[in-house]
Protein backbone atom coordinates (compact mmCIF):
# COMPACT_ATOMS: atom_id res chain seq x y z
CA UNK A 1 0.00 0.00 0.00
CA UNK A 2 1.58 3.38 -0.94
CA UNK A 3 2.93 5.05 2.22
CA UNK A 4 4.48 8.36 3.86
CA UNK A 5 5.86 8.47 7.22
CA UNK A 6 5.78 5.05 9.37
CA UNK A 7 4.38 1.64 7.98
CA UNK A 8 3.34 -1.62 10.09
CA UNK A 9 2.20 -5.00 9.25
CA UNK A 10 -1.43 -5.84 10.47
CA UNK A 11 -3.60 -9.06 9.27
CA UNK A 12 -5.98 -8.86 7.48
CA UNK A 13 -8.97 -11.55 8.20
CA UNK A 14 -11.87 -11.71 5.34
CA UNK A 15 -15.11 -13.70 6.41
CA UNK A 16 -17.73 -14.88 4.34
CA UNK A 17 -18.43 -13.28 0.97
CA UNK A 18 -15.02 -10.93 1.35
CA UNK A 19 -13.20 -14.37 1.61
CA UNK A 20 -14.65 -15.28 -1.91
CA UNK A 21 -13.50 -11.98 -3.49
CA UNK A 22 -9.93 -11.54 -1.71
CA UNK A 23 -9.56 -16.02 -2.58
CA UNK A 24 -7.90 -15.83 1.13
CA UNK A 25 -9.32 -16.09 4.77
CA UNK A 26 -6.28 -14.04 5.85
CA UNK A 27 -3.55 -11.67 4.39
CA UNK A 28 -0.79 -9.69 5.62
CA UNK A 29 -0.73 -6.09 4.23
CA UNK A 30 1.45 -3.26 5.42
CA UNK A 31 -0.44 -0.25 6.44
CA UNK A 32 0.74 3.41 7.11
CA UNK A 33 0.46 3.60 10.95
CA UNK A 34 -1.82 6.25 10.84
CA UNK A 35 -4.58 6.53 8.01
CA UNK A 36 -8.04 7.60 7.89
CA UNK A 37 -10.68 4.97 7.87
CA UNK A 38 -11.89 5.58 4.39
CA UNK A 39 -8.92 5.47 2.59
CA UNK A 40 -7.68 1.90 4.09
CA UNK A 41 -11.11 0.93 3.32
CA UNK A 42 -10.37 2.12 -0.83
CA UNK A 43 -7.33 0.67 -0.32
CA UNK A 44 -8.65 -2.51 0.44
CA UNK A 45 -11.34 -2.40 -1.38
CA UNK A 46 -8.85 -2.01 -4.92
CA UNK A 47 -6.48 -4.26 -3.58
CA UNK A 48 -8.93 -7.55 -2.58
CA UNK A 49 -11.15 -7.02 -5.65
CA UNK A 50 -14.04 -5.92 -2.82
CA UNK A 51 -15.81 -2.98 -5.02
CA UNK A 52 -19.09 -5.36 -5.12
CA UNK A 53 -19.50 -5.52 -1.72
CA UNK A 54 -17.69 -2.09 -0.38
CA UNK A 55 -20.72 -0.34 0.89
CA UNK A 56 -21.86 -3.43 2.72
CA UNK A 57 -18.97 -4.52 4.81
CA UNK A 58 -18.20 -4.27 8.52
CA UNK A 59 -14.38 -3.12 9.08
CA UNK A 60 -13.07 -4.06 12.25
CA UNK A 61 -10.21 -3.11 13.83
CA UNK A 62 -8.93 -5.58 16.81
CA UNK A 63 -12.62 -6.52 17.17
CA UNK A 64 -14.02 -3.27 16.91
CA UNK A 65 -16.39 -2.01 14.86
CA UNK A 66 -14.76 1.37 12.66
CA UNK A 67 -18.01 3.80 13.55
CA UNK A 68 -17.14 6.38 10.99
CA UNK A 69 -15.15 6.18 8.36
CA UNK A 70 -14.02 9.66 8.65
CA UNK A 71 -11.80 8.92 11.72
CA UNK A 72 -8.11 8.32 11.63
CA UNK A 73 -6.86 4.94 12.40
CA UNK A 74 -3.74 4.13 14.47
CA UNK A 75 -2.06 0.74 14.05
CA UNK A 76 0.50 -1.01 16.09
CA UNK A 77 2.68 -3.92 14.48
CA UNK A 78 0.80 -6.76 14.42
CA UNK A 79 -3.02 -5.68 14.48
CA UNK A 80 -5.95 -7.54 13.05
CA UNK A 81 -7.96 -6.04 10.57
CA UNK A 82 -11.69 -8.12 10.02
CA UNK A 83 -13.71 -7.42 7.05
CA UNK A 84 -17.33 -8.62 7.68
CA UNK A 85 -20.04 -8.23 5.05
CA UNK A 86 -23.03 -9.39 6.38
CA UNK A 87 -24.71 -12.99 5.86
CA UNK A 88 -28.34 -13.31 5.04
CA UNK A 89 -28.72 -17.02 4.26
CA UNK A 90 -30.40 -19.78 6.71
CA UNK B 1 -40.61 -52.83 -22.21
CA UNK B 2 -43.95 -52.58 -20.37
CA UNK B 3 -42.72 -51.83 -17.30
CA UNK B 4 -40.83 -49.23 -18.55
CA UNK B 5 -43.32 -47.23 -20.54
CA UNK B 6 -45.06 -47.27 -17.03
CA UNK B 7 -42.24 -46.22 -15.22
CA UNK B 8 -41.85 -43.35 -17.85
CA UNK B 9 -45.40 -42.35 -17.50
CA UNK B 10 -45.19 -42.60 -13.36
CA UNK B 11 -42.29 -40.17 -13.35
CA UNK B 12 -44.22 -37.82 -16.38
CA UNK B 13 -47.57 -37.71 -14.10
CA UNK B 14 -45.40 -36.99 -11.25
CA UNK B 15 -43.64 -33.89 -12.94
CA UNK B 16 -46.76 -32.30 -14.06
CA UNK B 17 -48.57 -33.14 -10.53
CA UNK B 18 -45.50 -31.10 -9.37
CA UNK B 19 -46.06 -28.27 -12.29
CA UNK B 20 -49.55 -28.01 -11.47
CA UNK B 21 -49.01 -27.49 -7.61
CA UNK B 22 -46.32 -24.89 -7.83
CA UNK B 23 -49.04 -23.30 -10.44
CA UNK B 24 -51.66 -23.47 -7.59
CA UNK B 25 -49.44 -22.34 -5.11
CA UNK B 26 -47.94 -19.37 -7.09
CA UNK B 27 -51.92 -18.26 -7.28
CA UNK B 28 -52.89 -18.75 -3.86
CA UNK B 29 -49.84 -16.66 -2.91
CA UNK B 30 -51.42 -13.80 -5.50
CA UNK B 31 -54.39 -14.53 -4.00
CA UNK B 32 -52.77 -13.80 -0.45
CA UNK B 33 -51.31 -10.83 -1.43
CA UNK B 34 -54.51 -9.19 -2.62
CA UNK B 35 -56.46 -9.89 0.33
CA UNK B 36 -53.91 -8.57 2.72
CA UNK B 37 -54.10 -5.26 0.78
CA UNK B 38 -57.64 -5.42 0.53
CA UNK B 39 -57.79 -5.96 4.54
CA UNK B 40 -55.37 -3.29 5.17
CA UNK B 41 -57.05 -1.28 3.60
CA UNK B 42 -60.43 -1.98 5.12
CA UNK B 43 -60.91 -1.98 9.36
CA UNK B 44 -58.93 -4.80 10.68
CA UNK B 45 -61.27 -7.29 11.04
CA UNK B 46 -60.87 -11.37 12.40
CA UNK B 47 -57.96 -12.61 10.73
CA UNK B 48 -55.89 -15.61 11.82
CA UNK B 49 -52.46 -13.23 11.83
CA UNK B 50 -54.87 -11.02 14.73
CA UNK B 51 -53.05 -10.61 17.87
CA UNK B 52 -54.83 -13.15 20.45
CA UNK B 53 -56.86 -11.34 22.91
CA UNK B 54 -54.92 -9.85 26.10
CA UNK B 55 -56.78 -12.32 28.45
CA UNK B 56 -54.24 -14.50 27.78
CA UNK B 57 -53.34 -16.41 31.19
CA UNK B 58 -50.65 -15.04 33.28
CA UNK B 59 -48.76 -18.17 35.28
CA UNK B 60 -47.79 -17.61 38.40
CA UNK B 61 -47.20 -21.25 39.50
CA UNK B 62 -45.18 -24.39 38.22
CA UNK B 63 -47.05 -27.66 37.71
CA UNK B 64 -45.98 -30.70 39.03
CA UNK B 65 -45.17 -31.62 35.06
CA UNK B 66 -43.67 -28.50 34.39
CA UNK B 67 -41.34 -29.49 37.47
CA UNK B 68 -40.25 -32.72 36.09
CA UNK B 69 -39.61 -31.72 32.97
CA UNK B 70 -37.34 -28.45 33.58
CA UNK B 71 -35.65 -29.70 36.23
CA UNK B 72 -32.56 -30.24 34.83
CA UNK B 73 -32.75 -26.28 34.00
CA UNK B 74 -34.86 -25.39 36.91
CA UNK B 75 -31.52 -26.22 39.02
CA UNK B 76 -29.53 -23.29 37.93
CA UNK B 77 -28.90 -20.59 39.93
CA UNK B 78 -29.28 -18.14 37.33
CA UNK B 79 -32.60 -19.55 35.94
CA UNK B 80 -34.49 -21.33 38.75
CA UNK B 81 -38.56 -21.07 39.26
CA UNK B 82 -38.68 -17.48 38.04
CA UNK B 83 -36.90 -18.08 34.72
CA UNK B 84 -39.28 -20.91 33.88
CA UNK B 85 -42.36 -19.06 35.10
CA UNK B 86 -40.97 -16.18 32.86
CA UNK B 87 -40.77 -18.43 30.16
CA UNK B 88 -44.17 -20.05 30.20
CA UNK B 89 -45.62 -16.94 29.96
CA UNK B 90 -43.34 -15.47 26.99
CA UNK B 91 -44.02 -15.99 23.11
CA UNK B 92 -41.77 -15.65 20.64
CA UNK B 93 -42.35 -15.05 17.22
CA UNK B 94 -39.58 -17.59 14.78
CA UNK B 95 -39.40 -16.11 11.42
CA UNK B 96 -38.04 -18.76 8.46
CA UNK B 97 -38.54 -22.37 9.43
CA UNK B 98 -35.68 -23.47 7.94
CA UNK B 99 -31.75 -24.14 8.64
CA UNK B 100 -32.02 -21.58 11.78
CA UNK B 101 -35.49 -21.61 12.64
CA UNK B 102 -35.81 -25.44 13.02
CA UNK B 103 -33.60 -25.82 15.92
CA UNK B 104 -34.08 -22.48 17.49
CA UNK B 105 -38.05 -23.50 17.76
CA UNK B 106 -37.22 -26.85 18.94
CA UNK B 107 -34.91 -25.65 21.78
CA UNK B 108 -37.89 -22.70 22.87
CA UNK B 109 -40.14 -25.57 22.91
CA UNK B 110 -38.38 -27.97 24.43
CA UNK B 111 -37.44 -25.45 27.65
CA UNK B 112 -40.90 -24.58 28.05
CA UNK B 113 -41.87 -21.37 25.97
CA UNK B 114 -45.15 -20.96 26.46
CA UNK B 115 -46.20 -19.83 23.00
CA UNK B 116 -44.69 -19.79 19.93
CA UNK B 117 -45.54 -18.50 16.41
CA UNK B 118 -44.17 -20.07 13.09
CA UNK B 119 -43.95 -17.98 10.44
CA UNK B 120 -43.11 -19.85 6.70
CA UNK B 121 -44.82 -19.73 3.35
CA UNK B 122 -42.83 -22.24 2.05
CA UNK B 123 -43.91 -26.08 1.88
CA UNK B 124 -41.69 -29.07 2.66
CA UNK B 125 -39.17 -30.63 0.63
CA UNK B 126 -36.18 -33.30 0.48
CA UNK B 127 -33.63 -31.13 0.05
CA UNK B 128 -34.39 -29.24 3.50
CA UNK B 129 -33.60 -32.20 5.89
CA UNK B 130 -30.04 -32.37 6.06
CA UNK B 131 -30.72 -29.00 8.02
CA UNK B 132 -33.70 -28.32 8.94
CA UNK B 133 -34.25 -31.00 11.48
CA UNK B 134 -38.20 -30.82 12.40
CA UNK B 135 -39.26 -31.95 9.20
CA UNK B 136 -39.38 -35.66 8.10
CA UNK B 137 -39.92 -37.68 4.82
CA UNK B 138 -43.98 -38.57 6.13
CA UNK B 139 -44.81 -34.64 5.73
CA UNK B 140 -43.04 -33.38 2.23
CA UNK B 141 -45.38 -31.22 0.73
CA UNK B 142 -46.82 -29.71 4.51
CA UNK B 143 -46.33 -26.18 4.59
CA UNK B 144 -42.97 -25.67 6.85
CA UNK B 145 -44.90 -24.45 9.60
CA UNK B 146 -47.79 -26.77 9.83
CA UNK B 147 -45.31 -29.29 9.93
CA UNK B 148 -42.60 -28.00 12.67
CA UNK B 149 -45.80 -27.40 14.89
CA UNK B 150 -46.04 -31.78 14.56
CA UNK B 151 -43.11 -32.05 15.56
CA UNK B 152 -42.65 -29.88 18.16
CA UNK B 153 -45.94 -30.55 19.87
CA UNK B 154 -44.64 -34.31 20.13
CA UNK B 155 -41.10 -32.62 21.85
CA UNK B 156 -43.57 -30.38 24.29
CA UNK B 157 -47.31 -30.70 23.83
CA UNK B 158 -47.57 -27.87 26.81
CA UNK B 159 -45.98 -25.25 24.15
CA UNK B 160 -49.03 -23.31 22.41
CA UNK B 161 -48.09 -22.89 18.74
CA UNK B 162 -49.57 -20.84 16.28
CA UNK B 163 -48.41 -21.27 12.11
CA UNK B 164 -48.38 -18.29 9.91
CA UNK B 165 -48.39 -19.45 6.83
CA UNK B 166 -47.41 -16.22 5.02
CA UNK B 167 -44.87 -14.58 3.50
CA UNK B 168 -43.89 -11.78 5.27
CA UNK B 169 -44.36 -8.38 3.87
CA UNK B 170 -45.22 -4.98 4.80
CA UNK B 171 -48.75 -5.61 5.02
CA UNK B 172 -48.68 -7.93 7.41
CA UNK B 173 -46.02 -7.76 9.28
CA UNK B 174 -46.72 -5.74 12.34
CA UNK B 175 -50.20 -7.24 12.56
CA UNK B 176 -48.80 -10.70 13.37
CA UNK B 177 -45.47 -9.49 15.64
CA UNK B 178 -47.63 -7.15 17.79
CA UNK B 179 -48.76 -9.86 20.43
CA UNK B 180 -44.89 -11.17 21.07
CA UNK B 181 -42.11 -10.75 23.00
CA UNK B 182 -39.38 -11.31 20.84
CA UNK B 183 -39.16 -11.83 17.35
CA UNK B 184 -36.64 -14.27 16.00
CA UNK B 185 -35.05 -13.62 12.05
CA UNK B 186 -34.12 -17.19 10.93
CA UNK B 187 -35.15 -15.75 7.33
CA UNK B 188 -33.16 -16.81 4.52
CA UNK B 189 -33.36 -12.92 2.43
CA UNK B 190 -32.24 -9.37 2.44
CA UNK B 191 -35.50 -8.18 2.49
CA UNK B 192 -37.03 -9.70 5.10
CA UNK B 193 -34.25 -9.28 7.13
CA UNK B 194 -35.05 -5.02 6.69
CA UNK B 195 -38.64 -5.65 7.02
CA UNK B 196 -38.20 -7.35 10.26
CA UNK B 197 -35.72 -4.61 11.60
CA UNK B 198 -37.73 -1.44 10.60
CA UNK B 199 -41.32 -3.62 12.23
CA UNK B 200 -39.48 -4.67 15.42
CA UNK B 201 -38.07 -1.15 15.63
CA UNK B 202 -41.28 0.36 14.92
CA UNK B 203 -43.01 -2.02 17.61
CA UNK B 204 -40.19 -2.02 20.21
CA UNK B 205 -39.55 -5.59 20.21
CA UNK B 206 -36.08 -7.29 20.78
CA UNK B 207 -34.69 -8.82 17.19
CA UNK B 208 -32.64 -12.13 17.47
CA UNK B 209 -30.96 -12.16 14.32
CA UNK B 210 -29.06 -15.23 12.85
CA UNK B 211 -27.53 -15.86 9.51
CA UNK B 212 -25.54 -18.53 8.02
CA UNK B 213 -24.10 -19.27 4.48
CA UNK B 214 -21.68 -22.49 3.80
CA UNK B 215 -19.29 -22.51 6.52
CA UNK B 216 -20.34 -18.95 8.28
CA UNK B 217 -22.47 -18.14 11.08
CA UNK B 218 -23.31 -14.76 12.23
CA UNK B 219 -25.79 -13.17 15.44
CA UNK B 220 -26.56 -10.53 17.32
CA UNK B 221 -29.61 -9.45 18.72
CA UNK B 222 -30.68 -5.97 17.51
CA UNK B 223 -33.10 -3.29 18.93
CA UNK B 224 -32.37 -4.49 22.75
CA UNK B 225 -30.91 -1.86 25.34
CA UNK B 226 -31.08 0.99 23.26
CA UNK B 227 -28.58 -0.76 20.86
CA UNK B 228 -28.21 -0.31 17.44
CA UNK B 229 -31.08 -1.75 14.58
CA UNK B 230 -29.98 -3.63 11.54
CA UNK B 231 -30.48 -0.45 9.11
CA UNK B 232 -27.71 1.16 11.94
CA UNK B 233 -25.09 -1.31 10.88
CA UNK B 234 -26.34 -1.78 6.96
CA UNK B 235 -27.80 1.57 6.02
CA UNK B 236 -27.57 0.13 2.21
CA UNK B 237 -28.73 -3.13 0.93
CA UNK B 238 -26.24 -5.16 -0.74
CA UNK B 239 -26.47 -5.20 -4.29
CA UNK B 240 -28.31 -8.14 -5.55
CA UNK B 241 -25.08 -10.11 -7.13
CA UNK B 242 -23.09 -9.94 -3.94
CA UNK B 243 -25.63 -12.26 -2.39
CA UNK B 244 -25.70 -15.66 -1.70
CA UNK B 245 -28.37 -18.12 -0.57
CA UNK B 246 -27.98 -21.30 0.34
CA UNK B 247 -29.11 -22.81 -2.97
CA UNK B 248 -26.73 -21.69 -4.62
CA UNK B 249 -23.97 -21.59 -2.38
CA UNK B 250 -24.62 -24.94 0.11
CA UNK B 251 -24.78 -24.89 3.71
CA UNK B 252 -23.71 -27.43 6.42
CA UNK B 253 -26.46 -28.32 8.96
CA UNK B 254 -24.31 -28.43 11.61
CA UNK B 255 -23.45 -24.57 11.03
CA UNK B 256 -27.08 -23.60 10.93
CA UNK B 257 -27.72 -25.86 13.29
CA UNK B 258 -25.12 -24.01 15.86
CA UNK B 259 -26.74 -20.41 14.85
CA UNK B 260 -30.25 -21.51 15.54
CA UNK B 261 -29.52 -23.09 18.75
CA UNK B 262 -27.68 -19.51 20.18
CA UNK B 263 -31.04 -17.89 18.52
CA UNK B 264 -32.71 -19.70 21.07
CA UNK B 265 -30.62 -19.05 23.67
CA UNK B 266 -30.31 -15.77 23.48
CA UNK B 267 -34.46 -15.51 23.26
CA UNK B 268 -34.19 -16.76 26.63
CA UNK B 269 -32.13 -14.42 28.12
CA UNK B 270 -33.29 -11.38 26.88
CA UNK B 271 -36.91 -13.33 28.12
CA UNK B 272 -35.53 -14.59 31.89
CA UNK B 273 -33.19 -11.44 32.20
CA UNK B 274 -30.33 -13.81 32.09
CA UNK B 275 -26.41 -13.04 31.68
CA UNK B 276 -25.26 -10.60 28.98
CA UNK B 277 -27.33 -10.55 25.81
CA UNK B 278 -24.88 -10.15 22.68
CA UNK B 279 -26.57 -6.71 21.82
CA UNK B 280 -23.79 -3.91 20.47
CA UNK B 281 -21.93 -7.29 19.41
CA UNK B 282 -21.66 -9.32 16.78
CA UNK B 283 -20.94 -12.87 16.88
CA UNK B 284 -19.10 -14.53 13.73
CA UNK B 285 -18.69 -18.45 13.82
CA UNK B 286 -16.45 -19.68 11.33
CA UNK B 287 -17.40 -23.25 11.26
CA UNK B 288 -14.11 -24.47 8.92
CA UNK B 289 -11.68 -23.16 11.69
CA UNK B 290 -14.13 -23.44 14.42
CA UNK B 291 -13.44 -20.09 16.01
CA UNK B 292 -16.06 -17.57 17.47
CA UNK B 293 -15.35 -13.83 17.37
CA UNK B 294 -17.08 -11.29 18.98
CA UNK B 295 -16.79 -8.18 17.09
CA UNK B 296 -18.01 -4.96 19.31
CA UNK B 297 -20.21 -3.08 16.61
CA UNK B 298 -21.56 0.20 16.35
CA UNK B 299 -23.94 2.04 18.64
CA UNK B 300 -27.61 3.18 17.30
CA UNK B 301 -26.83 5.53 13.84
CA UNK B 302 -27.87 9.20 15.09
CA UNK B 303 -29.28 9.69 11.83
CA UNK B 304 -30.79 6.32 11.60
CA UNK B 305 -34.10 6.51 9.06
CA UNK B 306 -36.20 4.18 11.52
CA UNK B 307 -34.32 4.17 14.96
CA UNK B 308 -33.53 7.62 15.47
CA UNK B 309 -34.69 10.21 17.40
CA UNK B 310 -35.68 11.78 13.96
CA UNK B 311 -36.86 9.10 11.39
CA UNK B 312 -37.45 9.48 8.08
CA UNK B 313 -39.28 5.80 7.91
CA UNK B 314 -42.33 5.74 10.32
CA UNK B 315 -44.45 3.00 8.12
CA UNK B 316 -43.49 -0.10 6.44
CA UNK B 317 -41.93 0.14 2.97
CA UNK B 318 -41.82 -2.09 -0.01
CA UNK B 319 -38.65 -3.91 1.24
CA UNK B 320 -39.10 -6.12 -2.24
CA UNK B 321 -38.09 -2.73 -4.46
CA UNK B 322 -35.88 -1.08 -1.76
CA UNK B 323 -33.61 -4.25 -1.87
CA UNK B 324 -34.04 -4.82 -5.60
CA UNK B 325 -34.62 -8.37 -4.35
CA UNK B 326 -37.39 -11.01 -3.81
CA UNK B 327 -38.02 -11.76 -0.23
CA UNK B 328 -37.49 -15.39 -1.00
CA UNK B 329 -34.26 -17.11 -1.39
CA UNK B 330 -35.03 -18.57 -4.66
CA UNK B 331 -33.23 -17.82 -8.06
CA UNK B 332 -35.38 -15.93 -11.16
CA UNK B 333 -34.96 -17.45 -14.44
CA UNK B 334 -32.76 -14.58 -15.95
CA UNK B 335 -33.03 -13.99 -19.79
CA UNK B 336 -29.89 -12.56 -20.95
CA UNK B 337 -29.98 -13.93 -24.23
CA UNK B 338 -32.20 -13.84 -26.80
CA UNK B 339 -34.29 -17.26 -27.12
CA UNK B 340 -32.79 -17.67 -31.13
CA UNK B 341 -28.75 -17.83 -29.42
CA UNK B 342 -30.12 -20.68 -27.11
CA UNK B 343 -30.70 -24.15 -27.87
CA UNK B 344 -33.54 -26.49 -25.86
CA UNK B 345 -32.10 -29.34 -24.31
CA UNK B 346 -34.24 -31.82 -26.59
CA UNK B 347 -33.16 -29.94 -29.37
CA UNK B 348 -29.42 -30.58 -28.08
CA UNK B 349 -30.07 -34.14 -27.66
CA UNK B 350 -31.66 -34.72 -31.09
CA UNK B 351 -29.24 -32.52 -33.24
CA UNK B 352 -25.93 -31.68 -32.06
CA UNK B 353 -24.85 -34.39 -29.07
CA UNK B 354 -23.75 -37.02 -31.85
CA UNK B 355 -22.12 -34.39 -33.53
CA UNK B 356 -18.39 -32.95 -33.12
CA UNK B 357 -19.15 -30.46 -30.52
CA UNK B 358 -17.35 -28.76 -27.48
CA UNK B 359 -19.56 -29.05 -24.19
CA UNK B 360 -18.40 -26.93 -21.35
CA UNK B 361 -20.19 -27.00 -17.93
CA UNK B 362 -19.96 -23.86 -16.37
CA UNK B 363 -20.58 -24.97 -12.68
CA UNK B 364 -18.27 -25.13 -9.86
CA UNK B 365 -16.45 -28.44 -9.44
CA UNK B 366 -17.99 -29.79 -6.40
CA UNK B 367 -21.22 -29.79 -8.36
CA UNK B 368 -19.77 -31.02 -11.47
CA UNK B 369 -18.37 -33.96 -9.27
CA UNK B 370 -22.13 -34.71 -8.13
CA UNK B 371 -23.28 -35.55 -11.98
CA UNK B 372 -22.42 -34.35 -15.60
CA UNK B 373 -23.28 -34.98 -19.10
CA UNK B 374 -21.52 -37.31 -21.21
CA UNK B 375 -18.23 -35.47 -22.68
CA UNK B 376 -18.77 -32.43 -20.84
CA UNK B 377 -15.53 -30.50 -19.79
CA UNK B 378 -15.75 -28.59 -16.73
CA UNK B 379 -14.63 -24.81 -17.21
CA UNK B 380 -16.13 -23.09 -13.95
CA UNK B 381 -17.77 -19.61 -14.70
CA UNK B 382 -15.05 -17.88 -13.17
CA UNK B 383 -12.14 -19.74 -15.60
CA UNK B 384 -14.31 -18.45 -18.30
CA UNK B 385 -14.58 -14.54 -17.29
CA UNK B 386 -11.20 -14.28 -16.32
CA UNK B 387 -10.15 -16.21 -19.93
CA UNK B 388 -7.55 -18.56 -18.49
CA UNK B 389 -9.66 -21.26 -20.15
CA UNK B 390 -8.31 -19.79 -23.69
CA UNK B 391 -5.25 -21.50 -23.21
CA UNK B 392 -6.72 -24.93 -22.52
CA UNK B 393 -8.92 -25.34 -25.91
CA UNK B 394 -6.61 -22.97 -28.08
CA UNK B 395 -6.27 -25.36 -30.92
CA UNK B 396 -10.09 -26.95 -30.24
CA UNK B 397 -11.24 -22.71 -30.69
CA UNK B 398 -9.13 -22.30 -33.69
CA UNK B 399 -12.21 -23.96 -35.54
CA UNK B 400 -14.68 -21.76 -36.55
CA UNK B 401 -17.12 -24.20 -37.32
CA UNK B 402 -16.85 -26.06 -34.05
CA UNK B 403 -20.24 -25.65 -32.51
CA UNK B 404 -19.71 -24.54 -28.35
CA UNK B 405 -22.18 -25.46 -26.02
CA UNK B 406 -22.49 -24.14 -22.70
CA UNK B 407 -24.15 -25.66 -19.60
CA UNK B 408 -25.38 -25.26 -15.98
CA UNK B 409 -27.47 -26.13 -13.45
CA UNK B 410 -30.59 -23.85 -14.18
CA UNK B 411 -29.53 -21.86 -17.16
CA UNK B 412 -28.56 -18.45 -15.72
CA UNK B 413 -24.90 -18.73 -15.68
CA UNK B 414 -24.39 -20.58 -18.47
CA UNK B 415 -25.88 -17.24 -20.36
CA UNK B 416 -23.71 -14.81 -18.66
CA UNK B 417 -20.32 -17.09 -19.87
CA UNK B 418 -22.05 -17.50 -23.88
CA UNK B 419 -21.78 -13.70 -23.52
CA UNK B 420 -18.27 -13.85 -22.44
CA UNK B 421 -17.09 -16.62 -24.64
CA UNK B 422 -18.98 -14.83 -27.95
CA UNK B 423 -17.57 -11.48 -27.07
CA UNK B 424 -13.63 -13.15 -27.25
CA UNK B 425 -14.92 -15.84 -31.14
CA UNK B 426 -17.78 -13.26 -32.49
CA UNK B 427 -17.45 -15.61 -35.52
CA UNK B 428 -18.02 -19.15 -33.95
CA UNK B 429 -21.71 -20.30 -32.66
CA UNK B 430 -21.44 -20.51 -29.03
CA UNK B 431 -25.00 -20.82 -27.43
CA UNK B 432 -26.22 -22.46 -23.72
CA UNK B 433 -28.53 -24.88 -22.51
CA UNK B 434 -32.24 -23.12 -21.45
CA UNK B 435 -32.53 -24.35 -18.21
CA UNK B 436 -29.63 -26.30 -17.64
CA UNK B 437 -29.16 -29.60 -16.20
CA UNK B 438 -33.09 -29.38 -14.16
CA UNK B 439 -34.16 -29.12 -18.12
CA UNK B 440 -32.27 -32.54 -19.04
CA UNK B 441 -33.78 -34.09 -16.04
CA UNK B 442 -37.02 -32.61 -16.41
CA UNK B 443 -37.38 -33.53 -20.51
CA UNK B 444 -34.68 -35.35 -21.30
CA UNK B 445 -33.56 -38.02 -18.86
CA UNK B 446 -35.71 -38.27 -15.52
CA UNK B 447 -32.83 -40.42 -13.76
CA UNK B 448 -30.38 -37.70 -13.93
CA UNK B 449 -29.84 -36.41 -10.57
CA UNK B 450 -31.21 -33.34 -9.71
CA UNK B 451 -30.00 -30.74 -7.00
Amino acid sequence: MPTDGPVVNVHVLFFAKSRELARTPRSEVDVPAQIVASELLEQLVARFDLTSIRDNLILAHNETYIENLSDKIHFKEGDELAIIPPLSGG
Amino acid sequence: MIELGVEEERTKLKREIAELRAALYSKEQSLLYLDEIVSAAAARGVDEDAPESPTRTLHTKLTNDDIARYSRQLILPDFGVQGQLKLKNSSVLIVGMGGLGCPAAQYLAAAGCGHLGLVDYDHVERSNFHRQILHSETRVGWTKPDSARFALLELNPHCEIRSHVRLLNRFNALNIIRSYDVVLDCSDNVATRYLLSDACVMLQKPLVSGSALKMDGQLTVYNYANGPCYRCLYPVPPPKESVTNCGDGGVLGAVTGTIGAMQALEAIKVIVGLGDVLAGRLLIFDGSTSLFRNIRIRNKRPNCHVCSAQPLITQLIDYEMFCGMRANDKDAEQNLLSVGDRLKVKEYQEQLQTQQHLLIDVRPPAEFEICQLPGAVNVPLAEILDDSYIKRFGSQLEDKDLPIILLCRRGNDSQIAVQHVRSRFPKHSIRDLIGGLHAWTNTVDPSFPIY
